[in-house]
């Protein structure tokens, strides 16, 4: 009886609360994110002719492939970053394991706050404590002296290791969550159902705890790679006059040398190379993104 | 009918909210500028003396021009880039509104900086630079272990292996290229030969990466190398060196054999200016003798403040006495104007010096 | 009692798959297993049976391996497995989630144990497909898990498992995940497979009808210990204890005093007052407290008082008829204000009964069995529906 108007009624309503649902996704989306990028696109698709006037041109693209400067700093970067991801996952894993599946109750959580602690100062304060143990007259290198290994200072900074492990270092706790996460969510007796049948801890380990933990590893391993790829802090402190970092390009570019055309250029190379480097870690392992990031 | 009062309403509430923060605004000035140049001893007096609330922001040439490019000259009242600075980016980016010399007590300022920055800033028969602070970018060396360092080129001697840090900016390429006995501010008009030295400047900086332990950043990174002793010799701005000099006579800073480089820090209004009044308050406020003296002590150089020199303390002026005796001071080279365009060729080989191994 | 039911000769031990030597596992002071001893015959299929927090699990983990235990040997095939690791017992185990690996076919799953037991490779796709026969999922090799309903899953733990030969499986409450149909199929297939296969089974069950279908050899345990070890005849009509008694099948169960006893017959009332003759063994005191059992089957209902004499011989009221099919129950009170459940036989005679009228029901004293109540008050044991 009420089918007629009251039914259409309500199913306005229903549309309307649905877009009203949707309306600050759709804002943060259009605003923040695809507005400024396609600003990005149109920005890298000019070139300065004169004062103020500016010309269509692909020629900042060319820029990219023709330089072997900028190209080599991309690869060195992705290259660095891959380095580091697969580093953090490997001291990750036990860690998290450990967590998951050894500790249970108050330990577990001390163990978990633990990795979080660093995360509760600032990325710059994390550096800066990394550039007072290594550097020259730092804590590392002092203590090293008065035990005697070396006689005299040695510098730690400002090379590729000391970037690895301030890239790590910050990478972390990215790494321990889902991977926690996924563990957790594997069934203790899973486990033994391997050891059961005869599997060693290695087999255990390869055939079911790194298959189940699979969508961990590689949204933890996606995370981390855009982290380190989009770094910034770390590898130009702790590395120094030869940290070479893509990051620090583009911002050299924006800020320094006013070439936001240039700039705007790397900076959507950077997202269309990285989202490659992540598509084919995917097809690679055999993931798919959807499942990864649920 | 009442969504639409609420609306209404809401329409007026929002007017009236911005009309208020509008007028608010008119008593703040938003100012652009170095560490040092606004102390907080001048601030409270200024905003005691004038009712006007004094926004600082710390910021260094290129930042200052970022952050105005961006927003198109708004977002802040008053700025202070160095002088040759000024042209090109106005050129380029439009950021910047000429300045009203009518309002300025000129009278406070040295005749003879205010001529050559009134020059040097002009653009399009318009002026838009006053002089405030200046100083230079030379030497500082620790003299116990770097003695050898007279010029640029030194740093790149054997003997300092890894204890050398500068700048990977376009003051190092043009020190450099004085002290390779070429003269790039001649060259400025002249892109091909500009372009040969810079060429003859990347071959010698790539040569002498070896010696440098960290091309520095922030002005704070590169005293604590100093003070630690990582660093004994690096290019740097005067003030550093007299600041560490007084905590370490064995630390000075050194006027370079082939000329220090001079700069001036300008007042220029940027293009949205907001409290333009209140810049031209705070420009003839600070350029007052004594207030000038204040700034020269928190800052450590010297400004084009007419007799702000006899309230400046003895030991600042001892040092300055010592790192620049007359001839030294007569051989100082003061940045020209950078023609647009020079930049991104210097841009290029900086970014080939950071590639290098 | 539990330690006389190991039998340590060497000619039996021959024949035994599995043996325990007061086997002891302590959780801080809780005791959950407390020197179990027990050895099982080679191709049995053998029960443990016990309410929840037994120690059953902690039992059937120290044989798999996953528990170490605190003190008492375990021998599988007369050797001793105190030092070998999980991976290298020649147990296996039907977890209770069945515990299939999600990311492996089916084929996979039955694959993994081969190919860590160095099988080579050429020969797992027969022995895989002779498995799947015999388990009745023919050509289920590439299904993933998620295909396969609760059965089918079952059939596969199992396989995964009986293809390694293994000298005893253990089975941990497999079928407690499945419905009721699917879990009386399970029952019989379960049987069937465990003689086909001609493995020793080892089971734990908190359910005492798995217990008694399947089993050759069923032990009841409670509190860490075996109460009773025997068949399921032997438990069900010949409990040792009270709590195998009460355990096992339904009982009417009352408390009461001894009044006298002569030879095996005792004379006993009950809490409400109720005089009844019961069978017993042992001596008992008058006076003494005890517990008596009487199971809903033994006693007859009968319109009229019975001509022929009855041990018991009890005139009762229906409060209710509990309509269960073939397992109808019938709720009767006494003068005395005591409720029995009685057996309701599905003849005619009988579906004319209605709440409120008399009957009589009668049984004898040999059909009943009592127990003294110990000295230190216990807990009585939760009595099994």
């Amino acid at each position: 009886m009420s089918a007629g108007p009251g039914g259409s009624f309500s199913r306005t309503q229903y549309r309307l609360g649905f877009w009203l649902l949707l309306a600050p996704v759709v804002l943060w989306l259009g605003l923040l994110i695809i507005l400024p990028h396609i600003d990005m696109v149109l920005v890298s698709l000019r070139e300065r002719v004169a004062s103020r006037q500016y010309e269509f041109s692909f020629s900042n693209y060319i820029t990219f492939f023709a330089e072997p400067l900028y190209w080599n700093t991309f690869v060195r970067t992705a290259v660095m970053s891959i380095v580091a991801t697969l580093l953090t996952l490997m001291i990750a894993f036990p860690v998290s394991f450990y967590i998951a599946k050894v500790l249970s109750g108050r330990p577990k959580m001390a163990l978990f706050i633990l990795c979080l602690i660093p995360f509760w100062v600032s990325e710059l304060v994390r550096t800066y404590g990394w550039m007072i143990l290594l550097r020259e007259t730092g804590l590392i290198s002092g203590a090293l002296q008065w035990l005697g290994f070396i006689d005299q200072p040695v510098e730690l900074l400002y090379n590729d290791a000391a970037i690895m492990v301030g890239l790590i270092y910050t990478s972390m706790l990215f790494m321990v969550v889902p991977l926690v996460t996924t563990l957790d969510s594997l069934d203790n007796s899973l486990i033994e159902a391997g050891y059961d049948l005869g599997g060693s801890s290695w087999h255990v380990m390869r055939s079911i705890v790194i298959p189940h933990a699979m969508p961990g590893i590689m949204s933890g391993c996606i995370v981390v790679f855009m982290l380190t790829l989009g770094n910034y802090l770390t590898p130009t402190l702790l590395g120094g006059k030869d940290s070479l970092w893509f990051t620090e390009q583009i911002y050299t570019q924006f800020i320094t040398r006013f070439n936001w055309e240039q700039g705007a250029a790397f900076g959507i190379l950077l997202l269309v190379l990285s989202s490659l480097i992540v598509w084919a870690g995917l097809k690679v392992t055999k993931q798919s993104f959807t499942r990864v990031m649920s | 009918m009442r969504p639409l009062r609420k609306f209404r309403y809401l329409t007026i509430i929002t007017a009236a909210t911005a009309a208020f923060s509008v007028s608010a605004q008119a008593e703040t000035l938003r100012l652009l500028t170095w560490g040092g140049y606004a102390p907080q001893d001048v601030v409270e007096q200024f905003e005691k003396e004038t009712g006007i609330e004094v926004k600082v922001t710390l910021s260094n040439n290129e930042d200052m021009i970022s952050k105005l490019r961006a927003t198109r000259g708004a977002g802040f009242d008053l700025a202070q880039p160095s002088q040759d600075r000024i042209v090109s980016a106005q050129a380029d980016f439009n950021i910047y509104k000429p300045m009203d010399m009518s309002k300025i007590k000129t009278a406070q300022i040295i005749p003879s900086m205010l001529a050559a920055t009134e020059k040097n800033t002009q653009f399009e028969g318009e002026v838009y630079g006053v002089p405030h602070v200046w100083g230079t970018s030379g030497l500082i060396v620790n003299r116990k272990a770097a003695a050898t360092v007279k010029d640029y080129t030194d740093l790149c001697d054997d003997s300092l292996s890894g204890s050398v840090s500068y700048r990977l900016k376009r003051p190092t390429l043009i020190g450099f290229a004085f002290a390779l006995g070429e003269d790039p501010f001649a060259a400025y008009g002249d892109t091909e030969k500009y372009q040969r030295i810079l060429d003859k400047v990347e071959e010698k900086l790539v040569d002498c990466k070896s010696n440098v332990k960290a091309y520095w950043s922030g002005g704070d990174a590169l005293l604590n190398l100093m003070r630690s002793g990582e660093v004994t010799a690096a290019m740097a701005w005067d003030a550093g060196g007299w600041k560490l000099n007084s905590e370490n006579p064995e630390i000075t800073f050194v006027a370079p054999a082939s000329g220090a480089l001079g700069w001036i820090d300008t007042f220029v209004l940027p293009r949205k200016t907001k409290a333009e009044d209140a810049a031209y308050k705070w420009i003839n406020f600070v350029m007052q003798p004594e207030i000038a003296a204040r700034i020269t002590e928190s800052a450590g150089n010297f400004t084009a403040s007419q007799g702000s020199d006899d309230f400046v303390n003895d030991t600042l002026k001892a040092q300055f006495k010592e790192s620049f005796p007359q001839a030294d001071l007569d051989n100082i080279n003061w940045y020209p104007p950078v023609p647009a365009g020079l930049e991104e060729m210097e841009g290029k080989v900086l970014d080939r010096v950071k590639a290098a191994k | 009692m539990s330690e006389q039911a190991f039998v340590s000769d060497a000619s039996a031990e021959e024949q035994e798959d599995l043996a325990c030597s007061l086997l002891s596992k302590h959780f801080g002071d809780f005791a959950a297993v407390d020197k179990v001893s027990f050895s099982i015959a080679r191709g049995a299929f053998f029960s443990i049976l016990g309410p929840s927090g037994c120690g059953k699990t902690t039992l059937l983990r120290m044989l798999a391996g996953f528990q170490e235990p605190d003190s008492g040997d375990i021998l599988i095939k007369g050797r001793s497995v105190l030092h070998t690791p999980p991976n290298k017992r020649p147990v296996n185990m039907v977890f209770q989630h069945l515990a299939l690996f999600p990311t492996m076919s089916v084929a996979g799953n039955i694959a993994y144990g081969l190919k860590r037991k160095g099988i080579p490779k050429r020969e797992h796709e027969a022995l895989i497909n002779d498995v799947l026969d015999k388990v009745q999922l023919p050509g289920y090799g590439n299904k993933r898990i998620d295909q396969l309903s609760g059965g089918q899953k079952q059939r596969v733990a199992i396989a995964r498992c009986l293809v390694l030969k293994p000298a005893v499986l253990l089975l941990d409450e497999p079928l407690g995940a499945l419905d009721l149909k699917l879990r009386e199929q399970m029952k019989i297939e379960l049987k069937r497979l465990q003689q086909e296969f001609n493995t020793t089974f080892v089971y734990i069950t908190h359910d005492q009808s798995e217990a008694l279908v399947m089993s050759d050899q069923v032990a009841v345990m409670n509190k860490g210990r075996f109460e009773q070890v025997g068949t399921p005849q032997e438990l069900y009509y010949q409990p040792a204890t009270a709590f195998v008694a009460g355990f096992i099948g339904d009982s009417n169960q009352y408390v009461g005093q001894v009044q006298e006893q002569s030879g095996e017959t005792i004379t006993l009332v009950t809490e409400h007052g109720v005089r009844l003759l019961s069978h017993s063994s042992q001596p008992m005191p008058a006076g003494a407290p005890i517990t008596v059992f009487i199971r809903p089957e033994v006693m007859q209902i009968s319109m009229v008082k019975p001509e022929t004499e009855q041990d018991n011989c009890l005139q009762v009221t229906i409060l209710r008829t509990l309509f269960d099919g073939a397992r109808s129950q019938l709720q009767v009170e006494t003068a005395e204000g005591a409720v029995l459940t009685v057996a309701l036989p599905q003849t005619a005679d009988f579906h004319a009964l209605e709440p409120g009228r008399s009957v009589y029901v009668s049984w004898q004293a040999n059909q009943c069995l009592c127990f003294p109540v110990p000295a230190e008050t216990e807990a009585q044991p939760e009595v099994a529906q």
